[in-house]
Parts: structure tokens; C-alpha cells; sequence
């Protein structure tokens, strides 16, 4: 898959609920062979050095090329993009990274996602056969208007922190219920989220056995491996996420904060 | 349209344009392939590397500050036979100069990797001596004895090599004029102006440091005044060859430093937000080149007027 680097124009750029926004662009180059879990590295200001480096964010949904991201607002890159309207240029270098896998045989697969992670695991489920989506938000506000999940066919189970959609509780309680009901043998997790939800992911998915990918998050500058600033630690030292990520099997990545 | 002659020559090498990329921002095999045609840069400087591999600084090792950004890697590097193994045999493939960046703790390890390198005398072109990474403390070496360090390194590297030898400096060192004539008294051939200057940015919601390491190196258009100075001073007052590095962003940057006297343009932060930075800046400097009736870079160098 080439690599690009290409000035694009905002087509709609706008809040969508309390928590997201939707960026809308067309790029035939950027959309080419884009599987979920990949990402774009988006200069906000092309021309100036505020905000100074790039910006990742997760490909959300791809129409021929129409590019779609949903972004939450979360310091002065999103702040700043958040406030430019269409026909604002962007500056953006894509597609970046590794995807999720996208065959599982002979398991169910369960997606668990929280915050920036929906975007990318919607992605997912629009585009293969997936069992579960698991999606963990504060509260009602946040949670995705249903247009935006109509293409997925896997069942969707909601957990707000304030109980005012679907479960209340977190996220990782619906992972519990599926693994008791469905049994860990049969189950494949894919998750994206903050740190703190894949960890508690990951710590249930290593005492059930259960195997599976996680999508990591990490500050990032040169989203092409040259300056080893986004590292994630595996079994075998440090590796850019940008390019040896950001999606890593379970097993490849070393919990390194409590 | 007439073509400007952008060659440069240090020490019987030749460059064919002052193009560079500054150490550890370029990656260590391959990571522009597809933005940059490698052939078209006058030279490659690598990540610096070390005689054993190193792991790296926890995380976090990045954050944005106003115009710049602070890293704090901590050398992170595959060490020198891994070096010998991969990456020789891929520049080999490479018409461009090589400059192997390299660091130690002593001044036997200068030795010991200068030797090494300048095996390879159709890949390694020139060494550079990282001796002014701000972010890999060994044991609290005081400050004279870094500088005693510093001296011994550039000998030792010197008793090794004919070739090009650049000493990197940083105004952490102490005043950059007095280690400028230490180093070329040591035997430097030329200078790489300046390495990243230290600093620190706090979390206010955390009151934690937002680099692991709690101080980074600063680089990016913040450092640029300060590194456009001691290229100015030490071209002013030593007659030797300058590498500058310091927020070179665009063709208007490299610019200054080439009026200022630099002799390559070490592109740096710039690569990782513009990944074709190093190009654009060539096209840049061709273009006012070209526009000033300039035919030969070396009629711009050091062209500073004082009045």
C-alpha cells in the first residue's frame, strides 16, 4: 500500500453528539486499500507551526473517496480542527499502519471500544463479520447516533458510566456476561479504547485465555517510524507503533502502567 | 533555465548539494522511501548509533511545546554489528554520502566504532561524534569531565580515521566558541551546529513531567535564533566547515544559515511533520537561487553583510 502525503479540502466538518465531531474529505489516494485499525497523520495548520506536529486519527468510514473520522475535541490539535469549516485545507499523509486482522476462523469475534477507539472498530464491523461490538461511554450524550451504526450487523451492547444508556457500568462487565454465556474458547477480542479500558481488556483476556488485538494510543511525531517517540513495549523491547502498530496481538505487547 | 551549481565540498568530499538531514530524525533504513528520493540529498546523516544496542527511554519520550517539540529517545539503536550487518549493505545501495553518527561513554568507544566504520570506506563517508545528547546521563558525569570527555573522544576518533570527522556540539557544554576550538584542536574537521537544548514541559493536571525521562531535548523553528547565532560566530571566528541543524523548516531557513556561512543544512524536526521537508527545501533554495541571479551556492555562503 503506497503511502501519500497530499493537501485535501474539508468537505464537512462538524459535531455529530456531545463527543464527536465528523471530518468529511475526498481523497482517491488516501481511501485506495484502507483496512480498519489503519490511520491518517493529519497536519491541522499546513502552514503554521501551531499546532506544530501532526495529528493521528483513526480512518472511520470509507465510501469510493470519501474519507470519513470522527475526532472528540481533547487539546489544542483537535481544538483547532474542530474550528475550521469546509473548504479549509488539510494537510494529511496516510494510509499508515498495521489493521486489524480481518479473518477470525472458528470463533466468535467480540470488538470492545471506548472513546476514540469506536471510530476504527465501527470500521471493523461495517466491514466484516463480527459478533459483538462493545461500546463503553460515559454517558447517552456520547453514545453514537444510530445512523452511524446502521451498516453493522453484529449485535451492539451499550455500558454508560452513568447508567443513562444500556448497561450501567463499564464496558468490561458486557465483556464478562459474553465470555460467560458464549464461553472464552470460543471468543476473539479486538479492542481499541483508552489505556486504562484495554488494560482491563487485556488483563481479562490473559486470565480467560482468550486471544486477540489491541489498538495502542500513543503521542506521535513522525508516524513513519524515523523518530521512536510513539513506543510500544513488547517481549522484545520497544517498537513504533506507527509502523509496527498501532494494532498488536495480545500477546506482542508488555503492560507497562498500572 | 539555467542550472545553479549547489555543490559543496568538505575535505576532498563532495556533495552535490548541501542537503542533509539531521541525526535521528531521518530513521535508520528506508523510512522516507516514497516521499524522498534518497539519490537527491546532498548527505545522510544516521541515527546516531553505539557500540551495544540500547533500549531506549521510557515513555513518554515526545511532547509539542510552543514551535517545537522536546524528545528525550535516549539513543534507542540496534548497536554496531547490527548496524554493520543491515545498514551498511543498504546505503551501499545508495550513491549518497553516508555520515555515521556514533556515541560512547568513553573515549574507547569512539575508537572502537570509528575502527570499525571506516572499514567501509564506499558506504561511510564522514563519522559524526554525538557528544552532546542531552538525554543519556551516565552517572551524573560533571561538567569539566564531559568536557574532558569530549576532547578525548574527538583524539581518539581522530587516531582511527582520515576521513571526515564532525564533531556535533550543544551549548549545554558550556560556551560554544571555547568547545568549538577544544574540538578542532582535538583534530574535528568540522562542526554540526547545534545538537537539541535541553528542557521541560509539565503536565499542570498531573504535576508530572510530560517526558518520562522529565527533561527532553528541545528542537524545531523555537531553537533556530539560537543555532542561527553560533553558526554566525564560529564561522566568524574559526575557518572551518559547519553542518547546521536547529529549525530548519523550509528553504527560507537553510537560507539564513547559508548567508550565515553554514556549509551542509541539516534538516531535522522539520522531516517529521513535512516528510518531503528535505526536497522542498532543495527546490527552494534552487528557486531564489535562481531568482537573485545566484549561479553558484558557494557565492551565497557566508555572504552576511554587517552593515
Amino acid at each position: 500500500m503506497k503511502r501519500v502525503d497530499e493537501t485535501v479540502t474539508i468537505q464537512e466538518n462538524s459535531r455529530i453528539n456531545g463527543k464527536y465531531y465528523k471530518l468529511v474529505f475526498k481523497s482517491g489516494r488516501l481511501a485506495r486499500g484502507v483496512q480498519a485499525g489503519q490511520f491518517l497523520h493529519v497536519q491541522i495548520r499546513p502552514e503554521a507551526v501551531d499546532p506544530f506536529l501532526r495529528r493521528p486519527f483513526s480512518y472511520y468510514r470509507i465510501q469510493k473517496d470519501r474519507i470519513e473520522v470522527l475526532y472528540e475535541v481533547l487539546g489544542r490539535g483537535t481544538e483547532l480542527l474542530a474550528e475550521l469549516g469546509s473548504g479549509s485545507r488539510l494537510k494529511i499523509m496516510g494510509p499508515l499502519g498495521k489493521a486489524f486482522t480481518r479473518k477470525v476462523k472458528g470463533r466468535k469475534r467480540v470488538l470492545v471500544a471506548g472513546g476514540v477507539g469506536v471510530p476504527p472498530l465501527v470500521f471493523l464491523a461495517e466491514k466484516n463479520p463480527v459478533d459483538y461490538l462493545l461500546i463503553g461511554t460515559k454517558s447517552k450524550a456520547e453514545v453514537l447516533p444510530k445512523n452511524e451504526l446502521s451498516k453493522v450487523s453484529a449485535k451492539i451492547l451499550h455500558a454508560t458510566n452513568d447508567g443513562s444508556y444500556g448497561t450501567r457500568g463499564f464496558v468490561t462487565a458486557l465483556l464478562e456476561k459474553i465470555i460467560q454465556k458464549e464461553g472464552a474458547e470460543r471468543l476473539y477480542i479486538q479492542t481499541c479504547g483508552p489505556t486504562p479500558m484495554m488494560n482491563a481488556v487485556m488483563d481479562i483476556a490473559r486470565r480467560e485465555g482468550i486471544p486477540g488485538e489491541a489498538s495502542m494510543e500513543e503521542s506521535m511525531a513522525c508516524g513513519v517510524g524515523a523518530c521512536l517517540g510513539c513506543m510500544v513495549k513488547t517481549p522484545q523491547g520497544w517498537v513504533a507503533s506507527c509502523i509496527e502498530g498501532p494494532v498488536f496481538p495480545f500477546n506482542d505487547l508488555v503492560r507497562t502502567c498500572a | 533555465m539555467k542550472a545553479v551549481d549547489l555543490t559543496t565540498r568538505i575535505k576532498g568530499l563532495t556533495f552535490k548539494n548541501p542537503v542533509t538531514v539531521a541525526s535521528g530524525t531521518f530513521g535508520t533504513t528506508g523510512e522516507y522511501a516514497g516521499f524522498v528520493d534518497y539519490k537527491k540529498l546532498g548527505a545522510i546523516i544516521t541515527k546516531t548509533i553505539t557500540i551495544k544496542p540500547r533500549a531506549g527511554n521510557p515513555m513518554p519520550r515526545i511532547c509539542e511545546t510552543a514551535g517545537g517539540m522536546l524528545n528525550a529517545i535516549g539513543l534507542q539503536n540496534k548497536g554496531l554489528d547490527d548496524f554493520i550487518e543491515h545498514k551498511i549493505p543498504y546505503y551501499a545501495k545508495i550513491a549518497t554520502p553516508l555520515i555515521v553518527n556514533i556515541a560512547g561513554e568513553s573515549e574507547g568507544d569512539f575508537a572502537k566504532l570509528t575502527r570499525a566504520l571506516q572499514k567501509y570506506p564506499r558506504v561511510v563517508k564522514a563519522i559524526e561524534l554525538n557528544l552532546s545528547c542531552p538525554n543519556v546521563e551516565k552517572g551524573g558525569a560533571g561538567f569539566m569531565k564531559k568536557r574532558k570527555l569530549m576532547k578525548a573522544a574527538v583524539r581518539a576518533a581522530r587516531a582511527e580515521t582520515d576521513r571526515l570527522l564532525i564533531a556535533k556540539l550543544s551549548p549545554e557544554l558550556g560556551d560554544v566558541l571555547e568547545i568549538a576550538g577544544e574540538v578542532i584542536d582535538a583534530g574535528a574537521d568540522a562542526l554540526s551546529l547545534i545538537n537539541t537544548l535541553k528542557g521541560m514541559a509539565i503536565n499542570i493536571e498531573t504535576r508530572r513531567s510530560r517526558i518520562a525521562n522529565i527533561t527532553g531535548g528541545l528542537s524545531g523553528p523555537a531553537i533556530k535564533p539560537v543555532a542561527l547565532r553560533y553558526v554566525y560566530e564560529v564561522k566568524k571566528n574559526y575557518a572551518v566547515p559547519v553542518i547546521a541543524a536547529g529549525g530548519i523548516m523550509t528553504a527560507r531557513d537553510a537560507l539564513e544559515f547559508i548567508i550565515a556561512g553554514a556549509d551542509l543544512l541539516a534538516v531535522g524536526t522539520a522531516n517529521f511533520i513535512n516528510p518531503r521537508a528535505t526536497l522542498d527545501i532543495l527546490e527552494g533554495i534552487t528557486g531564489y537561487c535562481r531568482q537573485h541571479g545566484i549561479r553558484r551556492i558557494q557565492e551565497l555562503r557566508g555572504s552576511f553583510r554587517h552593515v
